[in-house]
């Protein structure tokens, strides 16, 4: 996830290049459909999950997050559905695999909210993937430049110093 | 689900009540807590109903009796179905609860049912579930007001406990029957067989609607021996709740592995069998939101 992405083409960091442009083709749109199990799965790559992943709503809400219920292996998963903050959306990457460069990604769908699963616990604003969206508020105030109101307030006040 | 008609007179006379179950070694499909109760007075009249030990009857057999002791005015009854997907979770959770347990809660279940809606319960004839003597302390400890009889084989041996088996079988069948299968993938089909995992039709059931990632249809009990035998079919998956339990085991090799990639002094590339990311090396902020910083990918 990162914040306006989706004007710049390309995104360039020392762990390697993310393709946005896909030479305008639409990608497909994941809303919805995006889980975050609390299990490790090996295995990548296409299943179907529409037809054995089935939550259903309980009706319940808790703290303003709606309880959902789902069962994986056996197991049984609670959960939420949250949006991502406004202005930043979700991504599904996967490395290109033009073997030239190895460190190079493309973005293959987007998402604007994920369902978070807990197995055997009730999900809640205290669970540590809920907070780290705390990160984005904390690196804007880091990052974000000063502004001219920002500038002239501070002469301002050196002025009546 | 039980008899549904309000309180009869004979209620407030001294009652016995009989419970068994149906469906407990099977690996698919609900488990039924069945139980059936009449006034002391009318025992002698039950033990003329030609119940027997469920399993000894044809199944048209049980149907007819379960329909005649539901229009039987003197004869009360309730169930409690278990889901197959409440039955592993259950037993897969973090901290497990086992199938003698979940089988003991259903009991006591309907005998606090039984009671809350008024019928003056005396005797309680159960078949056992584990060592009879301390499920019989168990219930008494938690009903004093009931004399429990806890036996082996009580659904022959007590025409009231044959009768609440018939509740149980019957109800077992046709819940399994009416099965509406939560999976809407296409090659799914019913012939389940009774369930049972030597059941030759269940077998090839289970071998037709194994899924690599998802196992199979949650009408399957995953926690039955029978699905682990299934494992080198499907796709691992590791779990928190089961890495707790290695962790207790292995606690000096765990130790001896802690390398300074692993307390986060060098960023790392996040293994594959990593359940979470931990943050570990970094500030507060981020240990408690597991975000770690990765510096390739």
């Amino acid at each position: 996830m990162d914040e306006g992405i989706e004007c710049s083409p390309s995104l360039s960091t020392a762990a390697g290049t993310v393709n946005f442009n896909r030479n305008g083709e639409s990608v497909p749109d994941l809303t919805g459909k995006v889980h975050q199990l609390p299990c490790c799965i090996k295995y990548d790559g296409p299943t179907s999950v529409a037809h054995y992943f089935k939550p259903k709503d309980t009706g319940v809400e808790i703290d303003g997050l709606r309880i959902e219920e789902a069962y994986f292996r056996g197991r049984k998963l609670q959960g939420t559905t949250i949006p991502l903050p406004q202005g930043y959306s979700g991504f599904v990457l996967r490395k290109e695999t033009s073997a030239e460069n190895a460190k190079c990604w493309e973005m293959n769908a987007k998402f604007q909210n994920l369902s978070v699963w807990n197995h055997d616990g009730l999900p809640s604003h205290d669970d540590a993937f809920m907070r780290s969206f705390h990160w984005f508020a904390v690196s804007k105030a880091l990052h974000q430049p000063a502004s001219a109101e920002d500038l002239e307030s501070i002469l301002f006040c050196m002025e009546q110093e | 689900m039980g008899s549904e008609t309000g309180l009869p007179k004979w209620a407030s006379e001294p009652c016995i009540m009989g419970i068994d179950e149906a469906g407990r070694g099977p690996v698919l499909g609900p488990m039924v807590y069945g139980c059936l109760y009449c006034s002391v007075s009318y025992q002698k009249t039950l033990a003329t109903l030609n119940f027997a030990d469920s399993k000894t009857l044809k199944e048209e057999m049980r149907e007819e009796l379960f329909e005649n002791l539901k229009a039987d005015e003197s004869i009360g009854w309730a169930v409690d179905v278990i889901d197959p997907r409440e039955l592993s979770a259950k037993m897969l959770k973090k901290h497990k609860i086992n199938l003698n347990e979940i089988s003991h809660d259903s009991a006591m279940g309907l005998v606090s049912k039984v009671l809350n809606l008024g019928v003056l319960l005396t005797e309680v004839y159960v078949d056992t579930v584990g060592d009879p003597e301390k499920y019989r302390i168990k219930l008494s400890e938690r009903f004093p007001s009931i004399k429990f009889v806890v036996a082996k084989k009580a659904d022959s041996l007590y025409p009231v406990v044959s009768g609440a088996s018939i509740v149980a079988k019957v109800t077992r069948d046709r819940a399994l029957r009416d099965w509406v299968l939560d999976e809407t993938a296409e090659n799914i089909n019913r012939n389940f067989g009774s369930g049972y995992p030597g059941d030759p039709g269940t077998k090839s059931w289970l071998d037709d609607h194994k899924h690599s990632v998802f196992g199979f249809p949650t009408l399957v009990r995953f926690s039955w021996g029978t699905c682990t035998s299934y494992s080198k079919h499907l796709v691992e998956v590791l779990w928190e709740a089961d890495a707790n339990d290695e962790d207790g085991a292995s606690e000096t090799t765990r130790k001896r592995q802690l390398k300074l990639t692993n307390i986060g002094f060098t960023a790392s590339k996040m293994k594959t069998e990593d359940i979470t990311s931990s943050g570990k090396g970094r500030c507060k902020f981020f240990q408690s939101r597991k975000l770690e910083l990765l510096s390739e990918f």
